[in-house]
């Protein structure tokens, strides 16, 4: 199975818009790239698949497939768009020289590393620290944004906040779907909004679905947002013939 | 209580014929064809029955005890049968031992199989 994810046309790949508001008006920050396994497999699901790829010890190289995989259909998209890849926090680390890597990839399809971003993800604390930071550093210098993704569940928590010092902080859907009836969601809202002022990190809102979730988000100050209410996610056949690539920022705005 | 199952089998037309005769009978069925890729499946989905292959490599294998054991641990209101050509009275107890509801030999009627899986799924 493994040797079959990793041939060419194996993985698919689509993207989901990340917006932000501007008062009312909105604009397309980021694209999230989101891989998919072969069709009719158990590994179309990507919760499937990337349990599977960690569980054969195989995140690493599956993350760089992804990588390649990312860029590839990026560069086939007008305009500059901020690209957000996932990636496990131990890649960071096991791959020699990663930002290298990453950012001669990018380079060679047309892509700059200011229109980069990293979603980190991790199920088990098994990265390397020192390289990790060192990794993060050279990223952010080289004007890679990170973003610490599924903020609020699983291994997502304040450890790895403390370890990754991202400029973004994703909110996981489950916190997301629902907080316009649930105090309790929109408690944790506030504490991740707080969070994000002390830390210098701007939240992103996932799973955004209904306009009573968006209303308390845009009132607690959460100004970035992604989700089936705006858009569902699209590859880039798709992405070219719609109209979201009008709404881009530069890739040169950060949000701070 | 869905009726979730998870068939886990390296052979392509054993699993094949057993999800097709199971979704016939009103059962959701997922398909796994190696340990890893099951344990995949299982953590992100709460399944009623797991029909595993004890041998999923060779055939003096044993990964369906992994499967029983891994069951057990993360989702312990499962019910599991293992299924092999190869069993011996040891790998069968051994097999109950991890937890396993159900030892049965192949060849394996489907619509008996389907009465114990009813069976265990109205226990």
């Amino acid at each position: 199975m493994l040797d079959e994810l990793r041939q060419p046309g194996a993985l698919r790949l689509e993207f989901q818009p990340i917006f932000r508001f501007h008062g009312e008006k909105r604009s397309l920050y980021a694209l999230e790239a989101l891989t998919r396994g072969p069709r009719g497999t158990s590994m179309e699901r990507p919760d499937v698949l990337f349990e599977y790829a960690r569980r054969k010890g195989e995140e690493t190289s599956i993350d760089l497939v992804c990588i390649r995989l990312a860029l590839g259909e990026a560069a086939k998209l007008p305009g500059t768009p901020r690209i957000s890849i996932n990636i496990h926090a131990s890649t960071l680390s096991a791959v020699p020289n990663f930002p290298r890597v990453l950012i001669e990839a990018a380079e060679s399809v047309g892509i700059g590393a200011r229109q980069l971003m990293l979603e980190i993800v991790e199920h088990r604390c098994t990265w390397d620290l020192l390289a990790m930071r060192r990794t993060l550093d050279e990223l952010g210098e080289a004007g890679v944004l990170i973003a610490l993704d599924d903020l609020g569940v699983g291994a997502s928590n304040y450890h790895m906040l403390i370890d990754c010092r991202p400029d973004h902080l994703k909110i996981d859907r489950y916190i997301v779907s629902g907080c316009s009836r649930d105090r309790y969601r929109t408690a944790v809202l506030r504490s991740i909004v707080a969070l994000g002022l002390a830390s210098d990190a701007t939240p992103i809102a996932e799973g955004v679905e209904e306009e009573d979730d968006l209303d308390v988000l845009r009132s607690l100050g959460i100004d970035c947002v992604q989700g089936w209410l705006y858009a569902p996610s699209l590859s880039a056949e798709q992405l070219m013939n719609s109209p979201l690539l009008k709404q881009q920022v530069r890739p040169e705005e950060v949000i701070r | 209580m869905s009726k979730r199952l998870l068939i886990v089998d390296d052979e392509e037309s054993i699993r094949f014929a057993v999800k097709r005769y199971f979704t016939r009978i009103g059962f959701d069925v997922d398909c796994a064809r190696e340990l890893e890729e099951a344990e995949a499946l299982a953590t992100h989905t709460n399944y009623r029955v797991v029909i595993a292959d004890l041998s999923l490599t060779d055939s003096g294998s044993t990964e369906g005890l992994e499967i029983v054991r891994f069951m057990r641990r993360s989702c312990p209101g499962a019910r599991v049968i293992v299924l092999t050509a190869h069993g011996s009275p040891s790998i069968e107890t051994e097999a109950y031992k991890r937890g396993a509801d159900v030892f049965l030999h192949k060849p394996q009627r489907l619509q008996e199989l389907a009465e114990i899986v009813d069976r265990l799924v109205s226990a």
